[in-house]
């Protein structure tokens, strides 16, 4: 039952103040598509019956068998306000329609990429949290992120339903626990706080925390009974809200508000007395099926039932009282529409975050009034694979300008540098498309603001992308996405029939595209490998790639394995130096780890390539106690130009080290991808060039002869600076009752974990633990902790920090040498690592 | 023994006869076939014309041979007497020296045997030996790589009012720079710069450089094939020699400096400042 059309809805895209780009974020089963599609059937997609009963979002099978989202899902909804709830809206509108532009991410840390997906697109989160679980990893983890790309958050405690049903508990007790659950979202909100944005944390008597139960489909914001109240006690809303939450006291009996509970046994907290008391009573009611009591209830509250509603009984007649009175979509909806900002309203302080050329072009300030009229900036934040098998939209959001059906466009991938021509193609999108759910619709155009799919750009763009006008060649991308996982767990994969291979090369061309996180390789040896950031993403991925990318043909998976890095642990012992094939020219080096949490910033990329240098110089100096000026002889990064390793000129009066730097540049990314201990990524080496000696004569120092030079010379002083390997680790959080603890410490004590925080959560007999595990020990780990205490337990492994391992690899019989060599082995190279003599040159 | 002889510019012919017969009382016949090549290398069967008149069979050392492999050579230089051969001379323009040095260091006997060398050959066109600067090389421009260190030089000779040698890139089993980034050995396909090229590529650093070291108008001597049967040398500005195709490689150009009436002289043989430039590099080729 679709309400409107693809005519009406393009209609309102062009209001850019009646648009809401909200991504709905939570920990996994908080119950975020549950309630996305009582909204989604607010919008009338779906009917209003079957609402709680059917993921409208969920559009892949294997996530309705699960019962968790895997992919996050765009919908567009059109919901229009009455001119009584807007009466007291400040901002600029444009009528009372609104479009809302919604997307529903996953909730299991396995996917959190998809969430970094969709938060770049929107401007507003919908926060949804358990009110009995709690705020947890996840729930910090995409909070963190929504903040850090400036997203105004709301809040709604969600699984009301629970505190009635289940657990029965009394009024007073239900507030504490909703009151700690706001604190600790707060908490978070506002340690990552970020000036420009504002005060994001979020308060129940504001209007922007709402309390919903998204399987029966009813939520309510403290506005909703305000409203009631207002005028039946003659003071007005606002000052209603206040008293319906905190420290806010009434006495029916002497009909007295206190700041203080008086002790009387009628004396009730504001919210419990006129919320969660009439509340209860209601479910009561229809619980038990007294019918004679609640018709009259409900005239009071002006509920009207349909005549057939009335024959209901129990739970489902419960569910449609409660949905008929406190509408789950009316309450956040309206909530979203006033708290969450518009397009026009967000790009102003996005526009820093967004756009990566200087603030004051025309690009930066088409973004900043989010102009139709402006030129085209659209970032592509994922790819979907379309119904027609092999086929991608790219789905993304348009900054500034219109893409239409048949435009030509400029399409900047993730590699392209302005001014160059790498990565940058220049195409016509066949057909633009809104995205709604299982429903596609076309549309002739669509302005910025909105979130828009679009046809025949697939083969173009990889994963993500920045579009502008064919003509704009000024533009400068838009920055690129931050993930706050790594691909660290891998698996080799072959099809089981040898003739398949060319479908599995396709097939992984094609996973590649379809998952932001998914990184796809061949290795030296011809072993194909699929990295993805858990057990649980890869199997995801090995399904897709299996059913969907490769139609059905099977495929032999390996035992999981991880990807390490290689580090130092000290300076060099001495300064090594290698000849060019032609011996006429040699490179000096040292190597040396990097200052503490400087990988970390690169990683972050607070500290990159495309700094500025007298910022970078600024942080280098401030933080990591660098020299001035040695801030300004970085090199580069690396690998891929941004990893973080890097090479810094301590050269002193060396001529023409300008022309080699470029194929030093080259043999350092090639040497920082492949360590000289078993090939895997170097990271925190910082290597200096500490002498050049070179042939007169510019022939004679090409990069034939300069780059695998500088390759040896790296491998060289990596090995002398006390190489180490760095092992990925998890953070693991696990909630289980007491109970069960002792077998999640004797299964963290067997897997190498160790536990930094064991707590209680108040008011609950749960444990909140939360532990390091390394990456390695973690394939299995969740069977093994279930079976040790009796399903009770459940874990959340989110990556979190790379670990060195303390023995040495160039000690035969170590650990890590053993490590070390399992690794060559199965990248097919020569079990002896090459020995040091092989790189280094002596006079 | 180790014999690094020097064949000349020619062809095979060029030999000289010492060096002639070194080639033929040595066990094994290396020929280095990526610093230079002999007019004659083109063509397919440039070794065998050499293999016939020397009477010995010759291993083509590319560049990976003589730079990463050279322990071969020299270890069988410890034990018999082993000829190099070395297309011009062996100290001229190419850098042979490196071997030289761990040829010695090995306790290996060197003996070289000397040839003509473009070094020397460029005076035919009458610019007096003497009066030349820094010889320098011309790399093939790249997207990002452009090195330019030979404007400096170029520069320094003038301001000497020195001529100036310009050597042009070859490339041949060059690593691509792709292959080299990932550690693999592929080769680019052979490329020799032409006179054309290398008059692009510096009037190009001129533009970027704007020290006014010379200009279209300067005057320059274009050298085809030297030595060969079918040498073409023309005397003109850098605006008139951009245009003529001077057909098959080795080209090299000299960038000629203040004059001596005498060397005036000898310059217009081969100038013709008109039109017909291109018919009379015809007609005195033919």
């Amino acid at each position: 039952m679709v309400k409107f059309t693809a005519e009406e809805l393009r209609r309102i895209m062009d209001y850019k103040h009646n648009i809401r780009n909200m991504s709905v974020i939570a920990h996994v089963d908080h119950g975020k598509s549950t309630l996305t599609d009582s909204l989604v059937a607010a919008a009338g997609i779906i009917a209003q019956e079957v609402a709680g009963d059917v993921r409208m979002t969920d559009t892949r099978q294997d996530e309705a068998e699960r019962g968790i989202t895997i992919k996050s899902t765009g919908i567009s909804l059109y919901y229009e306000m009455s001119d009584e709830s807007l009466k007291s809206y400040k901002g600029e509108r444009h009528g009372n329609e609104y479009l809302i532009n919604l997307i529903d991410s996953p909730g299991h840390v396995d996917f959190s990429s998809e969430v970094t997906a969709a938060l770049r697109i929107t401007d507003g989160a919908l926060v949804v949290v358990d009110c009995i679980e709690g705020v947890c990893v996840q729930t910090e983890t995409v909070l963190r992120q929504a903040l850090g790309e400036r997203i105004r958050p709301v809040l709604t405690v969600n699984k009301m339903d629970r505190c009635f049903l289940e657990l029965q508990v009394d009024g007073e007790e239900a507030y504490q626990t909703f009151q700690r659950v706001i604190e600790n979202a707060n908490v978070i909100m506002a340690t990552y706080e970020d000036p420009l944005l504002g005060d994001v944390q979020v308060y129940p008597e504001k209007g922007t925390v709402a309390f919903s139960a998204g399987l029966h489909g009813w939520a309510f914001t403290l506005t909703n009974f305000a409203k009631m109240y207002a005028s039946k006690f003659g003071v007005d809303e606002a000052k209603m809200m206040e008293r319906l939450w905190g420290e806010n006291f009434f006495d029916p009996a002497t009909k007295k508000w206190t700041s203080k509970n008086t002790g009387t046994a009628t004396c009730k907290r504001g919210f419990v007395q006129f919320c969660y008391e009439p509340i209860k009573q209601i479910i009561a009611t229809c619980m038990n099926d007294r019918k004679d009591k609640l018709w009259p209830m409900l005239q009071k509250l002006g509920v009207v039932m349909k005549s057939d509603e009335k024959d209901l009984m129990g739970k489902p007649l419960m569910k449609r009282v409660m949905q008929t009175w406190l509408p789950a979509s009316t309450a956040l909806l309206e909530m979203m529409i006033f708290h969450l900002p518009s397009p026009a309203k967000a790009q102003k302080y996005r526009v820093e975050n967004l756009y990566e050329g200087p603030q004051d072009d025309v690009y930066a300030s088409a973004i900043r009034n989010c102009d139709p009229e402006g030129p085209l900036m659209l970032y592509v934040s994922k790819m979907i694979p379309a119904s027609d098998k092999g086929r991608f939209f790219a789905f993304g959001r348009v900054f500034s300008g219109k893409v239409s059906t048949g435009l030509k466009v400029r399409i900047m991938g993730p590699n392209y540098v302005p001014g160059e021509k790498k990565d940058l193609y220049v195409k016509s999108v066949q057909r633009t498309v809104i995205w709604m759910g299982k429903k596609q619709e076309t549309v002739e155009d669509v302005p910025c603001g909105n979130t828009v799919a679009m046809v025949g750009l697939d083969q173009f763009i990889t994963k993500n992308a920045t579009l502008t006008n064919e003509k704009e060649v000024d533009a400068h991308p838009i920055r690129a996405m931050k993930f706050s996982v790594s691909p660290v767990v891998r698996v080799a994969v072959q099809c089981k029939v040898a003739s398949d291979l060319p479908k599995l090369v396709e097939g992984l061309k094609r996973l590649a595209k379809s998952d932001p996180m998914v990184v796809c390789t061949m290795e030296e040896s011809g072993e194909h490998i699929v990295a993805g950031a858990g057990e649980l993403h890869l199997e995801i991925c090995l399904k897709d790639l299996q059913d969907d990318f490769m139609g059905g043909a099977e495929i032999i998976k390996s035992d999981p394995v991880v990807s390490f890095r290689e580090t130092v642990l000290e300076r060099s012992c001495r300064t090594v130096m290698s000849k060019s094939p032609n011996k006429h020219n040699r490179l000096y080096m040292e190597a040396r780890p990097m200052e503490d949490g400087l990988a970390e910033a690169i990683d972050d990329g607070r500290i990159g390539p495309r700094d500025d240098p007298k910022v970078r110089s600024k942080i280098l100096s401030e933080e990591f106690a660098w020299d001035k000026d040695l801030a300004k002889k970085i090199w580069c990064f690396g690998p891929e130009t941004t990893g973080p390793n890097m090479v810094v000129d301590m050269c002193k009066g060396v001529q023409y080290l300008n022309e080699i730097k470029d194929s030093v540049v080259a043999g350092f990314q090639w040497a920082s991808k492949e360590g000289a201990l078993a090939e895997e990524n170097m990271r925190g080496i910082c290597f200096e060039v500490c002498d050049v000696v070179l042939h007169a004569d510019a022939i004679h120092r090409g990069g034939g002869q300069v780059i695998p030079t500088a390759r040896r010379v790296i491998y060289a002083s990596q090995l002398t600076a006390k190489p180490r390997l760095l092992e990925p680790v998890y953070l693991v959080e696990i909630q289980a009752p007491e109970q069960a603890l002792g077998g999640i410490y004797s299964v963290l004590n067997q897997k190498r974990g160790h536990v930094f925080e064991e707590m209680q959560r108040p008011g609950t007999p749960l444990y909140n633990i939360k532990a390091y595990l390394p990456v390695i020990e973690s394939f299995g780990f969740s069977s093994t902790l279930r079976a040790a205490t009796s399903g009770q337990a459940f874990p959340q492994c989110v990556f979190d920090h790379w670990e060195m391992m303390s023995s040495d690899p160039l000690e035969s019989g170590s650990q890590a040498a053993q490590l070390v060599a399992d690794i060559r082995k199965r990248k097919g190279l020569k079990e002896q690592m090459t020995p040091l003599s092989d790189f280094e040159d002596k006079l | 023994m180790l014999y690094i002889i020097g064949l000349g510019l020619g062809d095979e012919k060029d030999i000289t006869l010492r060096g002639l017969e070194c080639v033929r009382k040595c066990e094994k016949v290396y020929m280095e076939a990526y610093t230079s090549l002999l007019s004659f290398g083109l063509a397919s069967d440039g070794i065998s014309s050499l293999e016939k008149l020397y009477g010995k069979t010759i291993t083509v050392a590319d560049r990976e041979m003589v730079e990463e492999k050279a322990d071969q050579i020299l270890s069988e230089a410890r034990t018999s007497d082993v000829a190099f051969l070395v297309v011009g001379d062996a100290f001229g323009a190419t850098t042979h020296s490196d071997l030289v040095v761990r040829a010695k260091s090995l306790g290996i006997e060197v003996r070289v045997v000397y040839n003509a060398s473009v070094m020397n050959a460029v005076g035919i066109c009458g610019l007096q030996l003497y009066r030349y600067g820094e010889t320098v090389s011309i790399p093939f421009f790249t997207e990002t790589w452009k090195p330019s260190s030979f404007y400096e030089k170029i520069q320094k000779n003038r301001g000497l009012g020195l001529h100036t040698l310009c050597l042009l890139d070859i490339r041949v089993k060059e690593p691509s720079l792709e292959s080299l980034c990932r550690g693999k050995k592929e080769y680019e396909p052979p490329r020799f710069m032409s006179i054309n090229t290398a008059i692009e590529q510096l009037l190009e650093v001129e533009q970027m450089e704007g020290q006014s070291v010379y200009n279209e108008d300067t005057l320059c001597v274009a050298f085809a094939r030297l030595g060969s049967e079918d040498q073409t040398i023309v005397a003109g500005t850098m605006k008139q020699l951009r245009s003529i195709d001077f057909g098959p490689p080795l080209h090299c150009l000299v960038i000629v400096g203040k004059t001596h009436p005498v060397e005036e002289e000898m310059l217009d043989f081969y100038k013709s400042g008109n039109e017909n430039l291109e018919q009379n590099v015809v007609d005195r080729t033919t």
